[in-house]
């Protein structure tokens, strides 16, 4: 793999050395016109969360049905009595009980054997291409700042990349976003009326290099505009709890944005440890997939409490990874990188209660090189989220030559 | 693995922080390249590259020396009196321990080793003598990455930091490569610890060859074979590197040009040891490790003739690395490529230490483990990236909103002294930086940034300096400006905060 060419977008402007390859790239993905475009953006607050690593969408949601998921996962397998929810084909695993209120009340769904049209069972060649989500095309942005760009909203925290002070790829582009470690620690020392340290730092590099001046003069607006979520303590509402983790706490300051309406369009945010050669465990307590699953699990139950119904109906969460793992287990009770995979949908606007999925069965002939086949593309079924939930038409200016599912899994935004 | 995102919670910043409250965008501008802002001097350009930052010492030997000769001096490091930085190393006697040794000092699981190995690795990159071999063992621990902190490297990773990538950093990388290919940490990092003949795993087996050595050319089928061919090579219960012959999987193996019978399980582990063999003299290892040597030290856009070159001393010098260490900084290409990289956090930092001139902290490291948290927060501390890829090496990959003000907000603490406080500071700070007062504003934050930053800052820059203490860059100084003590900090800060000094 090449960790040089990934960050192509700011590399070649660096490299350049000015406006002219950002001025270049801003004409890429500009067509297509949405409905509720501009400073008004009205549709949901779109959350990507990234679980990084591989995630085993045959654990979470389980083809309890297919026969041959037992016969390839002797000792790991999901069994019957273990799960939640769900039908006699699909079962929820006990680690997404948080979520199981959500499931119950049709604002939590599963999309299965979803995935990427390219075969690759490499990490970091998945990754980039999932969030370039652009194949057999030369676009180098990634897809959601093809989205963010398309909503027209150029509020300074519109587009947000949360928990991991580091640039975002999935946000890479012309289009500004910020990452922030959190809110609170998204400051500048020393600042005061006697020291203008901001105002020296503006002026500074108001005539810097472009590379150099794009996240300091984003900075500044970014800081600006979270002064008054900085000003007092955030108290989570309906006694919502996020669990101490990475994505708790990074869930929780995206509510906290979303609450305080600054425009936050669209979010990414990380979740990881997926990657689960070895001792992936069986369904309780103490196990890796259950923990890990769970922690999941319990972030997002309380990001949806903390907003609550009406906070909810504006908001769509998705879930991707760059691929699904193997149908039969390693030597190693866990599962080698493998295909095909599960979604998960979190939202007001989502038709839950349900796995949607056009299933190509584990049995032997139907796997794709031992993996399972992901017979809907990942990009449609975030497309059909765009058009029923963000106002977006035609997808080509995000997903080229893309077609939105037809699952019917979000209602349209009234 | 595998998340950008780091396991433990970072320790808080205790910084008088405020949020700046008046700030409006500027009209974005572009004045000059980031070349135009840093001066041709070719020592000073190799100093900021090869070393984790100029100091006056190490910028007055280098010139002595002259290029070639500041590399001999360097590629001898053991020659190379380091006794500050030894004595410093031995509060930390973790960080440099072997298995055993860790294993009988430390509970199962516990962080202590790991602790101490980061923090000598911030210690070593501000304080060595060695700096270019701490360049390098720096690229290649990210090269044959194993993240530290992660799950069960707890008592090796240590042991794999000295055996594995100190030992053969100016070595071979063939003999760096199965020095790691037989490592508890590598091979439970990737799980080839628990791979079976029946049922192989392929993680070890997959980045082996996609990150340690040719790239994204093998085919799936490779991928298995060379799993196969891996089996065997796992841990003792007593943590060390064991062959079990056992768990081999025998039969005749294909791979990227490596034809081997494999017929026994006995010498499983001599023909996993040539397919190593084969892989780090492969052309594509040569290419794909010459590209990250020129990223990591020349431009994020590799020049193609560079990459040529370095891949060709490799395979002729039977892929020895300080030939390519001296075929690059002598190169034209390298030469030719003053301010074409940006620093990274961990660059910055450690910079900002050396070129202010603090020194450790008297006892103790309350002070490294600041430091250590400040690159926690910042994503960027030593060893610490959840996934086998490596930290990033290219400046889109460090530039964000967040890592602007982090970066601002070190070096003011720094500049203070308000955090980490421990660290010991010159005498009189001015002095030390400027010996001699000069007669204006303007004169004087010259005269720091040439010393802090190696060259003065534009004239717009320095005027917006100066803006933090109300003054012009033609406003008179003397000894007597009383306000002067009050907005030395600040001054020398917006000078570390001068995109001049976020060059590399």
């Amino acid at each position: 793999m090449s960790g040089i060419s990934r960050r192509g977008v700011l590399g070649r402007t660096l490299a350049v050395g000015g406006g002219a390859v950002l001025a270049g790239l801003a004409g890429e993905g500009l067509s297509t016109r949405l409905a509720y475009a501009g400073e008004g953006y009205t549709g949901d607050t779109l959350v990507v969360l990234s679980l990084r690593g591989g995630f085993d969408g045959l654990s979470a949601i389980a083809p309890i049905g297919d026969t041959d998921y037992y016969k390839a996962r002797p000792s790991i397998a999901l069994p019957k009595s273990a799960v939640i929810a769900g039908d006699g084909t699909f079962g929820l695993h006990p680690a997404l009980a948080p979520l199981l209120p959500l499931w119950n009340d049709g604002r939590f769904a599963a999309v299965q054997a979803v995935g990427q049209p390219s075969p690759t069972r490499s990490h970091f060649a998945a990754m980039e291409e999932m969030e370039r989500a652009a194949a057999g095309t030369s676009l180098r942005t990634g897809w959601l700042d093809r989205m963010l760009g398309l909503t027209g909203s150029t509020a300074p925290l519109a587009g947000v990349a949360m928990g991991n002070a580091m640039p975002s790829r999935i946000f890479g582009g012309p289009t500004g976003d910020v990452s922030m470690a959190s809110i609170d620690d998204f400051k500048l020392a020393g600042e005061s009326s006697k020291r203008p340290m901001a105002a020296a730092l503006r002026r500074m590099y108001a005539d810097a290099p472009a590379a150099l001046a794009a996240p300091a003069l984003a900075a500044d607006r970014a800081l600006t505009a979270s002064v008054p979520l900085r000003a007092e303590k955030y108290a989570p509402a309906n006694n919502a709890i996020y669990p101490a983790t990475p994505l708790g706490e990074a869930l929780r300051d995206l509510a906290r944005l979303i609450r305080s309406n600054v425009g936050l369009a669209a979010a990414a945010v990380d979740s990881g440890d997926w990657d689960m050669h070895e001792a992936l465990g069986a369904a309780v307590k103490g196990q890796r997939m259950y923990d890990n699953l769970y922690d999941t699990s319990l972030a997002l139950a309380a990001f949806a409490a903390d907003l609550g119904p009406d906070g909810m109906a504006k908001v769509t969460v998705v879930t991707i990874s760059e691929f699904g793992r193997r149908v039969g287990e390693n030597g190693s009770k866990g599962v080698d990188h493998g295909h095909g995979n599960a979604m998960m949908l979190l939202g007001g606007g989502i038709r839950g209660g349900k796995v949607y999925t056009r299933w190509p069965t584990l049995a032997p002939g139907a796997l794709a090189d031992g993996d399972l086949a992901a017979t809907t593309d990942y990009r449609s079924v975030i497309g059909e989220i765009l058009q029923k939930r963000c106002g977006f038409g035609a997808l080509d200016d995000v997903f080229p030559t893309i077609t939105p599912s037809s699952f019917g899994l979000a209602a349209a935004r009234s | 693995m595998t998340t950008r995102r780091t396991v433990l919670a970072a320790s808080a910043v205790a910084v008088s922080t405020v949020a700046a409250a008046d700030l409006l965008l500027a009209a974005p501008a572009v004045a000059a390249g980031p070349a135009d802002l840093l001066p041709a001097d070719q020592i000073a350009h190799l100093l900021r590259r090869a070393t984790f930052g100029a100091t006056p010492a190490t910028l007055a030997e280098a010139t002595k020396l002259g290029v070639n000769g500041w590399l001999d001096q360097q590629l001898s490091p053991a020659k190379i009196s380091d006794a500050a930085c030894d004595s410093l190393l031995t509060r930390l006697p973790l960080a440099g321990a072997d298995i055993a040794t860790v294993r009988s000092k430390l509970k199962v699981h516990s962080y202590d080793a790991f602790k101490e190995l980061g923090r000598a690795t911030v210690a070593r990159a501000v304080w060595s003598n060695r700096q270019l071999l701490e360049t390098t063992v720096n690229f290649f621990n990210n090269v044959l990455h194993v993240a530290a902190p992660s799950a069960g490297v707890w008592d090796s990773r240590s042991d794999y930091d000295q055996q594995v990538i100190r030992k053969h950093a100016l070595g071979t990388f063939a003999d760096m490569l199965k020095a790691s290919a037989r490592h508890p940490a590598m091979l439970t990092y990737l799980d080839n610890r628990s791979s079976t003949k029946a049922h192989p795993n392929e993680n070890y087996a997959r980045e082996l060859m996609e990150l340690h050595t040719v790239g994204l050319v093998y085919t799936e089928d490779e991928v298995k074979a060379a799993a196969r061919l891996l089996t065997g090579l796992t841990v003792s219960s007593a943590g060390a590197y064991t062959y079990t012959a056992a768990k081999h999987a025998t039969g005749a193996v294909s791979v990227l040009g490596f034809q081997h019978a494999n017929a026994t399980a006995e010498g499983g582990e001599a023909a996993a040891l040539a397919f190593l063999d084969h892989l780090a003299k492969h052309p594509a290892t040569a290419t794909r490790l010459a590209t990250r040597m020129v990223v990591r030290f020349v431009a994020d856009e590799p020049p193609a003739t560079l990459v040529a070159k370095l891949a060709q001393v490799y395979l002729d010098n039977g892929t020895a690395i300080a030939p390519m260490l001296r075929a690059l900084f002598t190169s034209p290409e390298f030469a030719a490529s003053v301010g074409q990289k940006v620093r990274t956090p961990f660059e910055d930092l450690t910079a900002t230490v050396r070129t202010l001139g603090l020194a450790p902290e008297k006892d103790g490291t309350k002070a490294l483990d600041a430091l250590y948290n400040m690159l926690v927060d910042a994503g960027n501390a030593p060893l610490r990236w959840a996934p086998p890829n490596g930290f990033p090496d290219v400046a889109a990959a460090w530039a964000s909103p967040s890592a602007f003000l982090m970066r601002c907000n070190s070096h003011l603490n720094l500049a203070t002294g308000w955090y980490p406080s421990q660290l010991v500071r010159p005498a009189d700070l001015l002095k030390s930086l400027v010996p001699v007062l000069p007669g204006t504003y303007g004169a004087l934050v010259d005269a720091l940034a040439r010393r802090l930053a190696g060259t003065t800052l534009p004239a717009t820059h320095t005027a917006a300096v100066l803006s933090v203490a109300g003054k012009l860059p033609t406003s008179p100084l003397s000894s007597s400006d009383k306000s002067l003590a009050g907005s030395l900090p600040y001054l020398i800060a917006l000078v570390l905060d001068a995109p001049t000094f976020s060059l590399r």
